[in-house]
C-alpha cells in the first residue's frame, strides 16, 4: 500500500512536470508546422515565393517585324482600306440587285408603251385611246384654240398651269381622260369653257384640260410622251 | 523600302478623308474592271453560242425575205 501510494505519489509527479514540457513541445511543433507548410507548400499561382518570375519578361523577339514600323502601319491600313473597299463593292451591288428586282422588267415596259399614228387624226378632232388600263384624250386642236388656250390668264386659275407646259406641240394636246376629282372619263367638245365636261359632277375643263368650273382640284393629267417621228406618237 | 512606306503613308493615309475617298474610287474602279473581265470571260467561255455570235446567220435571211 506505502508502496503503491508511493508510486502513485511519483507518477503524479512525473505527471505534473511533464505537463508543461509536452505543452511546450506540441507549440513548438505547431510553429514548426506553420513554418514548414510556408516553405514546402507550393502553389500553382505565382506565390511570394516566386514574386520575382512575374517579373520576368518573355523572349519575343522571334515574332519581332523586321521592317520599320511605318511600313507595318502601311500594311495595317492598307488592309483596312482594302476591306473598305471590298464592303463598298459588295454593299453597292446588293443594293443595286434589290432596286433591279423591284423595277419593271422588259416584257412589261414594252407593252407598257403605245404608238398612234397622227396622220390618221383630222383638225378639230378627239381621240380617245387605252394606254394602261386608262383613257388618254388626244386633240389636234386649230389654230383658234391654241390662241384661245395660250391667250386665257392662267394665274388665276385653281391649278395655274400654263398652256405652255402642258403640250410640247401646241397643236398635239395630250392627256389623260380620267376627271381629276372621282375618276369618271369627261365627254369631249363640252361644257362652258369648249373643252371636256364630267357628267358625274359637273366639272368643266377648257381646251387645255385645265379646271375652270366644278368640284375637280386639279387639271386633267399630262402622262410622259413623245415624238419619234413627224407623224408618230409614243405615250409611255 | 522605308522611304516608299513614308510616301504612301504621307500620300493615302495620313488624312482620314483621303484614306476614305481613295477606298471608295478604287471601289468604282475594281467593280469596273470586275465587271468588263468578267464579261469577257463569259464571252470567250459562251464563243458561237450567244445570239449576238449567230445573229448575222438569221438578220440577213430576214432582210432577203422582205426585200
Amino acid at each position: 500500500m506505502s508502496l503503491s501510494s508511493a508510486s502513485s505519489t511519483l507518477l503524479r509527479t512525473v505527471a505534473r512536470q511533464q505537463l508543461p514540457t509536452s505543452r511546450a513541445a506540441v507549440t513548438s511543433c505547431q510553429r514548426r508546422g506553420v513554418a514548414d507548410a510556408k516553405s514546402s507548400f507550393e502553389s500553382p499561382f505565382a506565390s511570394a515565393n516566386e514574386s520575382g518570375s512575374t517579373l520576368k519578361i518573355p523572349n519575343f523577339s522571334k515574332y519581332k517585324s523586321n521592317s520599320s514600323p511605318r511600313s507595318n502601319q502601311v500594311f495595317s491600313y492598307f488592309m483596312a482600306g482594302s476591306l473598305g473597299l471590298a464592303s463598298a463593292v459588295g454593299a453597292k451591288a446588293t443594293v443595286q440587285d434589290f432596286l433591279v428586282n423591284m423595277s419593271a422588267s422588259a416584257d412589261v415596259l414594252a407593252q407598257a408603251k403605245v404608238e398612234i399614228a397622227l396622220g390618221a387624226i383630222p383638225e378639230g378632232k378627239n381621240v380617245i385611246i387605252k394606254w394602261r388600263g386608262k383613257p388618254v384624250f388626244i386633240r389636234h386642236r386649230t389654230q383658234s384654240e391654241i390662241d384661245e388656250a395660250r391667250g386665257s390668264k392662267w394665274e388665276g386659275l385653281r391649278d395655274p398651269q400654263p398652256d405652255e407646259d402642258r403640250v410640247q406641240r401646241p397643236e398635239w394636246l395630250v392627256m389623260l381622260g380620267v376627271c381629276t376629282h372621282l375618276g369618271c372619263v369627261p365627254i369631249g367638245e363640252a361644257g362652258d369653257y369648249g373643252g371636256w365636261f364630267c357628267p358625274c359632277h359637273g366639272s368643266h375643263y377648257d381646251i387645255s384640260g385645265r379646271i375652270r368650273k366644278g368640284p375637280a382640284p386639279l387639271n386633267l393629267e399630262v402622262p410622259t410622251y413623245s415624238f419619234p417621228e413627224d407623224e408618230t406618237l409614243v405615250i409611255g | 523600302m522605308a522611304g516608299l512606306a513614308n510616301v504612301i503613308y504621307s500620300t493615302f493615309i495620313r488624312k482620314n478623308t483621303v484614306l476614305l475617298t481613295t477606298a471608295f474610287a478604287g471601289a468604282f474602279a475594281f467593280e469596273l474592271a470586275f465587271d468588263i473581265t468578267s464579261n469577257k470571260v463569259w464571252d470567250s467561255w459562251n464563243q458561237g453560242r450567244q445570239w449576238k455570235d449567230i445573229k448575222h446567220r438569221y438578220m440577213v435571211k430576214e432582210e432577203e425575205d422582205e426585200e
